[in-house]
């Protein structure tokens, strides 16, 4: 009899034990990233590309699904949100992604997750290529003479590359008569028509034009100049500008989200092999032939990225009048 | 030379890619799911061709173009199926089919509507797929005389057109439902600045209006009601027996045709625009140059062949700015570049570099699709026609349920059917004191772009409205809308009348139609 006990408590304690071993090993199922994005746009490409790489690192399927809508990706962020937090079930998300507070579609601080950001396309400023600016500083000067006669181009208000714009003002102390499009490409195809004669979007989205001499690049708005293939290399604008590192740079973060509430060891062998990924060759051909800047950024350089694009973009977006919910009743520090 | 290079890479692409069993399969059974969409209230060709992006991830470049293309054709060609049967466009692209698609029907002739209308989609398709490989790069620049005033003018003509068209007693009528749309198409926060207008506080209606609850309310539920209060039975199939047209009806039309295709190839090509437009714009010139023209929306052969050939012309088109600049020319064509993108294809100006081939694959596929569309419309025409056979108490039932559907699942919102129901009901009575619903729906389409692009165009001028007169395609568009509302009016009318009545004494026939 006591020797059933025994050997009941041993399995007991087997069992146990192999649970807890079971716990530790992530993942043992299908993993699900959610994109709150459009299929085809920048998050969503960039979330299939890292998440087929890690799925053969992890040997278990990521399978990769769109749910867009509501403001700022906030049905699909609110959608995984409510899901068990157990790491299984990541949202793929892009900077623009902190305006949802804002606007009403997400009622928690952006803290609440954890972020694996791959990176983004750095902004580049240009130009109509008859335009008669050869270089950043002849643009700003003409704009300074002329306060609010140069006409610019951006995505909407309160966007990414509406944001670098306001920045360079900031910095620079010109001011520029701003247009809104709906978005980059036809911002892009308002500057070929002459519509404007600058225009703020990333190099990914540009290059092709820039490459066909649709567009004249005057200069990028981050610290690094950009080597483009059959163009050469277009400066920084912070060398004619110093006063911009106050205000720049404002990059993409593209990449994915998990609630921060997932177990560490989740979260640790998350990063682990999406370090590995991101180092891998497979992704650096990737984000050259793209035209990305990889990040590699996890934990809690991540997070404060995510928080500092939270506090700009809520209070830009307030101050336009562009958004529903007063950031300071979110509690959302000012930059 | 180059042109004899051109043709013969076309024709290898075109058999390599029909030579696979696999890609024939994938094209059929996307051309079939596209006509479905198309035909069903609420599921158009934009949607379509989005959900299927994200399940062709895993595809070859090619399968999944195979696909997204299939879809798109097959859709676009659906949409009439909806308009000749029930008189309930199911895409916006087929709203003018409508006109003279269902009073074909209500004689009995709804077969041989649906057999035009295959085979003007057909040609329409054909005749874009040409344009975009022989002509994409001049048709490209075309694409960037159109600026924020030009665009203003094209949405504004869009709505006027429609109301022009439409109008059965007075043509005010069409137009004052063309603006309730335009109104209706302001509310919501606007795109500019962001600020709520008519949105009375409640969220759902910050991103304004959704088209499809729109337009399945405005032209489904009147329908309905009319249908189920008068007994109306649409005429029984008894005279139809054949789909495929009498070579004759089409070969005396060829006219009418050719003109529809070009007029859908240039609408195409203007970005943000798409079939629906050129659809209307095709059927009032078709209606312009007729020798009948008053037999336009009691059935005219024309009016089917105008409507659907510029509609289907217009894919090509609309594809010509996607690749070539980047820039999508309609709605699908925006869920196309997103497809394009996943595969790692960036169109632009440097594709003919990147991908030398990728221009002609595309123009290959094209054409095949508007084959494996031609010959599954042919199949599925006929078996369509006998949905009539069923009568209007059973029918129409089932046709609201499909609209509740339709409006809820995209987004899966009730608030849509909110938005469906009083629409519907304003709809009736609109159209029961003789005002045409489908400028409305129009208005509710093109308003945003209209608004939007007024207004930036005063941004960029700074206020000033004298760019709209100095633009040359500016300046052309400004006179046709101006001419287009002149010889429209009652009293131009009369006066034309007059003179042509001095001209041939009294003799010539063309009485006010009062």
């Amino acid at each position: 009899m006591k020797r059933y006990a025994v050997m009941v408590f041993l399995l007991v304690f087997v069992c146990a034990g192999l649970g807890l071993a079971q716990e530790k090993k992530f993942p043992v199922r299908d993993i699900t990233n959610v994109v709150v994005w459009a299929a085809g746009g920048g998050t969503d490409v960039c979330n299939r590309i890292v998440s087929g790489e890690m799925a053969k690192l992890f040997k278990v399927n990521i399978n990769v699904i769109n749910k867009p809508g509501g403001v700022g990706g906030s049905i699909g962020m609110n959608d995984v949100y409510s899901r068990p937090h157990d790491g299984y079930t990541w949202a793929g998300v892009s900077e623009s992604c902190v305006t949802a507070g804002v606007q009403g579609g997400w009622d928690k601080r952006m803290y609440v997750w954890d972020y694996f950001i791959v990176g983004g396309s750095p902004d580049v400023l240009s130009v109509t290529p008859n335009a008669p600016y050869k270089d950043l500083k002849e643009l700003i000067e003409a704009a300074k003479a002329k306060p609010g006669s140069i006409r610019a181009g951006a995505s909407a208000s309160g966007s990414i590359h509406h944001l670098n714009l306001l920045a360079l003002e900031k910095g620079s102390g010109a001011k520029f008569n701003y247009i809104p499009y709906p978005g980059s490409a036809p911002a892009q195809t308002a500057a070929m028509t002459g519509e404007v004669a600058v225009v703020v979007t990333s190099v990914a989205e540009q290059q092709q034009l820039i490459r066909a001499g649709k567009l004249r690049p005057l200069a990028m708005l981050t610290p690094q100049p950009f080597t483009m293939k059959d163009v050469g290399s277009i400066p920084s604008s912070f060398g004619p500008y110093p006063g911009l590192s106050t205000y720049l740079p404002i990059m993409q973060a593209i990449g994915f989200a998990v609630p921060a509430k997932v177990p560490e060891n989740v979260k640790e062998a998350i990063a682990e092999v999406f370090k590995k990924v991101i180092a891998s060759d497979t992704l650096k051909v990737w984000a050259e032939q793209n035209y990305y800047t990889l990040s590699g950024k996890t934990g809690k350089e991540a997070k404060e990225e995510f928080e500092k694009l939270e506090s700009l973009f809520a209070w830009t977006l307030w101050e336009l009048g562009a958004a529903e919910v007063n950031p300071e009743t979110l509690k959302i520090p000012k930059p | 030379m180059f042109i004899l290079q051109q043709i013969w890479d076309f024709y290898a692409t075109v058999f390599h890619t029909a030579l696979s069993i696999e890609n024939i399969l994938l094209l059929f059974g996307s051309v079939i799911l596209g006509i479905t969409f198309g035909a069903l209230p609420g599921l158009t060709a934009t949607l379509g061709v989005g959900l299927l992006t994200t399940l062709t991830y895993g595809f070859s470049t090619n399968a999944a173009m195979i696909t997204l293309l299939g879809m798109y054709v097959g859709a676009v060609y659906g949409g009439s199926y909806g308009s000749i049967c029930v008189n309930i466009p199911g895409t916006a692209a087929a709203a003018a089919t409508a006109m003279d698609g269902y009073p074909l029907a209500c004689k009995g002739e709804a077969g041989r509507a649906l057999g035009l209308t295959t085979t003007a989609s057909f040609i329409g398709t054909m005749v874009g797929m040409f344009f975009l490989a022989l002509f994409a790069p001049l048709i490209a620049k075309l694409a960037l005389q159109f600026t924020s005033f030009e665009f203003f003018f094209l949405a504004f003509f869009g709505i006027m057109i429609s109301g022009g068209l439409t109008g059965q007693d007075l043509v005010y009528k069409g137009w004052i439902a063309g603006l309730i749309g335009l109104f209706l198409s302001t509310i919501g926060r606007d795109h500019l600045q962001f600020f709520p207008r008519f949105t009375f506080g409640l969220s759902e209606l910050d991103g304004g209006l959704e088209v499809v609850p729109v337009l399945i309310g405005a032209f489904g539920i009147p329908q309905i009601i009319q249908v189920i209060r008068d007994q109306l039975s649409v005429g029984e199939a008894k005279k139809f027996q054949r789909v495929l047209p009498e070579f004759g009806i089409i070969l005396r039309r060829i006219k009418t045709i050719i003109r529809s295709a070009l007029i859908g190839v240039g609408i195409g090509a203007v970005p943000g625009i798409g079939e629906d437009i050129a659809a209307w714009v095709s059927y009032g010139t078709a209606k312009k140059a007729s020798k009948h023209p008053e037999m336009f929306g009691k059935g005219a052969y024309e009016g089917v062949i105008a409507s659907e050939t510029a509609n289907n012309a217009c894919i090509g088109g609309a594809i010509i700015p996607l690749l070539t600049l980047g820039i999508p020319g309609s709605p699908p064509a925006v869920m196309l570049l997103g497809a394009l993108m996943i595969h790692n294809v960036t169109p632009g100006p440097m594709i003919s570099i990147e991908n030398p081939h990728f221009i002609m694959e595309m123009t290959a596929i094209l054409c095949l699709a508007s084959f494996a569309t031609f010959i599954s419309g042919l199949l599925l025409a006929k078996q369509v026609v006998k949905v009539l056979r069923i009568p209007p108490p059973v029918f129409m039932p089932i046709v609201l349920v499909l609209c509740v559907i339709g409006s809820y699942s995209l987004g899966t919102k009730v608030f849509n059917l909110y938005l469906m129901v009083p629409i519907g009901i304003l709809a009736y009575y609109m159209q029961s004191m003789g005002y045409p619903i489908a400028p409305l729906v129009i208005g509710v389409i093109l308003g945003p772009m209209a608004d939007e692009n007024l207004r930036r165009a005063l941004m960029v001028s700074q206020g000033s409205f004298l760019p709209f007169f100095t633009r040359p395609v500016a300046l052309i568009l400004f006179i046709i809308i101006v001419w287009m509302f002149i010889s429209q009016t009652p009293f131009y009318k009369r006066f034309a009348g007059e003179l042509r009545g001095k001209r041939f004494k009294g003799k010539m026939a063309n009485p006010p139609t009062e």
